[in-house]
């Protein structure tokens, strides 16, 4: 049984204020509700004054994924009653999103847009002492009530989970390089989905925060719809609700009780037309974005097309890296494969991102260098650079805390190790290959498996 | 200190020039406020204590009263609502601010119909304020309380008030006093609590027309912090008081005298005879889309309004309740108590016409046909330069005959007022002459932004008398 899949992707956009009002958005620096004001605590007389920055930042993503624009700009209420809202209404866009009918290409497949619409985050519940269904009581901080956010919104056009994962990926690198998100900032990346079988009934999981919780929360449900078809029973047409700790998925309400927002046109924002000059001038603002940069660093760095991706997709911070290290060391090929075997593997393994491990294209550079002389093997170089990322240390001092100098010198130590190994020497004098590979091995022993085998190589030969 | 009768005009210059000692004089306006308080009601609350000007505005020493819904700083407003009770707003609505800035001192909040609910202030929750020429009958509403004491204090004194269906206008014609609402936009709403926020207008009541053109002018202008807030510069509209009204061309439209009361419909061509005898020309004038108004009001205000409640909940602000049961139950209790019949019966109706399947049908017709209304308008207003009619269908009810009508009934009678609200178009009511003893309203109507011409033909047929 197929699976069919639409996603709705809630992005906080970076901004110094929130969306309706100049309380600050760096919330996390305060304490619960004190990064707030009257307009998002929707206090009596309170009105929304629109942030002509998010408006910029959608209108930039809109382009990146090649979507129609609205030069009208209009907002809508949607009304539900939960404690998370302040007005117990949201403003959000509803007749008129500032964007429709885009695409994103994933592989060679196009993931259609059907709209991305700018909106107002709720509050914050958390739940004490329990889950959503059980807790003993719950507390609200508005904090994030008014950041704001764009929902874009997919077609149903996702057939397994590796396709969503190819997509958020991308779409996290654009809004990078578009520089309107943080992907560091908490809960900066939600997911709604929409599943269903071939044939099957719609199912939506709400409250997915993040990248590895969207692709558990979709294999889990794909595998729950399909136990129920093997067992003979109907899949129903239900929301339910993505449970971060037993990362699992429970009814929240059947379709009969899907709620109705009653949405009315928001009377306090009155409609307004974008000029046709800030509509030009964002094209002109628009950045490189990843597929031209995947691109350029094929072409111009010479490097395999899926290292390119790697580096770019996975992370803004990481290309920028790359660009970063060619600059101060002009081998893109030798850096690129050390960035996708090596780095990225002990990035991972430290559950680190290149922003914040204290790897500098500096450190990384001179480590690659000191290498490429073959003043350390990459045999040691694969177990310095574990050490190399969470300490941020150089290679230099990483290897005197080791206890072996960077620059030894080979010949001294070449010359010991005949001294004492005379029956090998004479072996070797007699033509047997295995005896100089014995007399490397020796020498490499003695300087901690720095320096180049072909060069001990050479001077076995030149000294014997 | 006895408390002289003074036109605000005259006490504005006396009090500049200090031939009045403005601290004292405030200090005994705040007594006689509570006596009137005593026999009419038109408070919710007056001040402890008179917040004395710091600096001699245009308002210098000038008493106010603010209508509940209007929030002050540190003064509770309720909005004439249970679920507010006790509620001290952190900030001031920005209309409070100017006339405070221009050196007006608060006398107190003024009694309303709950969230501005009802056409004559008995859908209260802190008492109803009774008409000083009858207490046996309604000051209008909503701004019920602000027409009581605009009409009872003999002292200087404007009342700031709000319209969103007539709720300035009404007062104003029940009880002899001058009610001007002006353009949408044109006074910033910041600070307002919304009933319905795409209709919503601070405006003033007060005993001339003088009185409410120099409000205006400190009142008006742009807001940063409303985005409905136009974008026209400050004015003085007590200049156009002086200009006479020759050659001035009226319209009568013809909708607005099918409902009316005969005795009503006489003042009010007595008071378009007189305008002709003052130099201007009438006419009458069709607006076919009248009899859609009071419909399309309906939807759209309960629809707006209904989403604007949502909040009061017991959680943030207001009325608090022990908290019992899990939230959905908490709050149900606090809204169950805190609104009254009314401001439910809107919240019913509201989520109604905006629910799927019959929001086509309700609220976004009432939205086209508000199109149609402000065309009527602007195309009369091609013609036209002021629209005159009867402000209401009726005088002062008594409140036995209020508490006898239908809800339908009740509304209908905004008949006459509902159609300019929606359009967002300036209007004022002057008192034209008396039926039974009791005032009657011509209501002036104008194009967006023409407040002085409107306030010019008002004064023109005040100075007439």
């Amino acid at each position: 049984m197929k699976a069919i899949m639409g996603l709705e992707c809630h992005v906080n956009l970076l901004s110094k204020s929130k969306l309706f009002c100049s309380s600050p958005t760096d919330y996390e620096n305060y304490e619960p509700n004190e990064a707030t004001c009257v307009t998002c605590l929707g206090y009596p007389g309170s009105k929304p004054v629109l942030n002509k920055k998010i408006v910029e930042s959608a209108l930039m993503v809109a382009k990146a994924l090649n979507c129609e624009i609205s030069p009208v700009m209009f907002f809508s209420r949607k009304s539900y009653f939960y404690p998370d809202m302040p007005k117990d209404f949201q403003i959000t866009q509803y007749e008129i999103p500032i964007a429709k009918n885009g695409h994103l290409v994933i592989n060679g497949k196009k993931i259609r847009i059907r709209r991305i619409q700018i909106e107002e985050d709720p509050g914050k519940l958390i739940h004490v002492g329990g889950g959503i269904t059980n807790a003993q009581y719950v507390l609200i901080d508005y904090n994030r009530a008014g950041m704001p956010l764009i929902e874009v919104v997919t077609e149903p056009d996702f057939e397994n989970v590796q396709e969503v994962r190819e997509f958020l990926s991308k779409l996290q690198s654009i809004l990078e390089h578009l520089e309107v998100y943080d992907p560091g900032k908490e809960a900066s990346l939600r997911i709604d989905s929409n599943i269903s079988l071939e044939g099957g009934e719609r199912v939506e999981v709400k409250n997915i925060t993040g990248f590895a919780d969207v692709e558990k929360a979709l294999s889990y449900e794909i595998v729950r719809q399909q136990n129920l078809v093997r067992m003979g029973m109907k899949i129903e047409r239900e929301t339910r609700h993505f449970d971060e700790a037993t990362k699992t998925t429970a009814m929240v309400r059947k379709k009969e009780t899907e709620e109705d927002y009653g949405y009315i046109f928001e009377p306090d924002l009155p409609q307004f037309t974008l000029p046709e000059k800030l509509i030009k001038s964002i094209d002109k603002q628009m950045p490189e974005l990843p597929d031209a940069r995947v691109k350029r660093f094929t072409k111009e760095y010479v490097i395999p097309e899926n290292q390119s991706q790697i580096i770019v997709y996975t992370e803004k911070a990481l290309a920028d890296f790359f660009e970063a290290c060619v600059k101060l060391f002009n081998k893109p090929g030798y850096i690129s494969r050390w960035i996708v075997t090596d780095l990225l593997k002990v990035l991972n393994w430290n559950d680190i991102t290149i922003k914040k491990s204290k790897v500098t294209p500096k450190l990384f550079t001179e480590f690659l260098k000191t290498m490429d002389k073959g003043e350390i093997t990459e045999r040691l170089g694969k177990e310095l650079i574990k050490e190399l990322v969470p300490a941020g240390k150089s290679v230099k001092e990483l290897v005197k805390a080791k206890g072996i100098s960077a620059k030894i010198d080979l010949e001294s130590v070449v010359k010991q190790v005949i001294k004492e190994n005379k029956k090998a020497v004479e072996d070797y004098k007699l033509g047997n290959e295995k005896a100089v590979q014995f007399l490397i091995g020796q020498v490499l022993r003695k300087t901690k498996a720095t320096g180049d085998p072909n060069k001990i190589k050479e001077l076995i030969k030149k000294l014997v | 200190m006895k408390l002289e009768k003074l036109s605000v005009k005259e006490f504005l210059s006396r009090a500049r020039s200090g031939d009045i000692d403005v601290e004292d004089f405030t200090e005994h306006v705040l007594d006689n406020t509570k006596s009137i308080q005593k026999k009419y009601s038109p408070f919710i609350t007056i001040v402890d204590k008179i917040q004395h000007p710091k600096k001699k505005g245009k308002l210098f020493g000038l008493p106010i009263s603010v209508k509940d819904n209007i929030c002050t700083k540190g003064i509770q407003t309720t909005a004439g609502s249970r679920v507010l009770e006790g509620y001290i707003p952190p900030f001031s609505a920005t209309s409070v601010e100017n006339a405070i800035e221009e050196g007006s001192v608060i006398i107190g909040k003024t009694a309303m119909d709950e969230f501005g609910f009802g056409t004559f202030s008995v859908n209260c929750a802190y008492g109803v304020p009774k008409n000083p020429l009858d207490s046996e009958r309604s000051c209008g509403g909503s701004s019920g309380g602000a027409s009581c004491i605009t009409s009872d204090a003999d002292f200087p004194h404007v009342a700031l008030a709000e319209s969103t269906g007539g709720s300035i206008s009404c007062p104003a014609a029940f009880t002899g006093t001058v009610g001007l609402t002006p353009t949408y936009g044109l006074v910033s709403r910041w600070g307002l609590v919304d009933y319905a926020n795409s209709l919503d207008k601070i405006g003033c009541i007060g005993k001339e027309v003088y009185d409410v053109a120099l409000s205006l002018s400190i009142i008006a202008g742009n807001d940063p912090k409303d985005s409905t807030s136009l974008n026209v510069p400050k004015q003085d509209y007590t200049k156009f008081l002086k200009k006479d009204i020759r050659g001035m061309k009226i319209g009568v439209p013809k909708e607005y005298f099918g409902y009316v009361d005969d005795k009503i419909v006489k003042v009010v061509w007595d008071a378009i005879k007189k305008l002709e005898d003052l130099g201007a020309t009438y006419k009458e004038v069709s607006l076919p889309h009248t009899k859609y108004a009071l419909p399309s009001y309906y939807i759209i205000a309960v629809s707006e309004a209904s989403t604007n409640l949502a909040k009061y909940a017991g959680m943030r602000y207001g009325l608090q309740q022990e908290l019992k049961g899990n939230f959905d139950e908490y709050f149900s209790s606090v809204r169950s108590n805190g609104f009254g019949e009314e401001a439910k019966r809107r919240i019913i109706l509201g989520t109604f016409a905006r629910m799927a399947g019959y929001r086509d049908a309700y609220y976004l017709k009432a939205l086209k046909v508000r199109t149609k209304m402000i065309d009527d308008f602007k195309k009369a207003f091609k013609q036209f330069d002021v629209l005159a009619a009867p402000t209401m269908p009726v005088v002062a009810p008594r409140f036995d005959e209020i508490e006898k009508l239908s809800p339908i009934e009740n509304y209908m009678m905004d008949i006459l007022t509902v159609a300019p609200n929606l359009a967002g178009i300036p209007m004022v009511s002057v008192p034209a002459g008396k039926v039974n003893g009791l005032p009657v309203g011509l209501h002036l109507m104008g194009d967006h932004l023409q407040e002085g011409r409107i306030l010019q033909v008002a004064s023109a047929f005040e100075k007439a008398g």
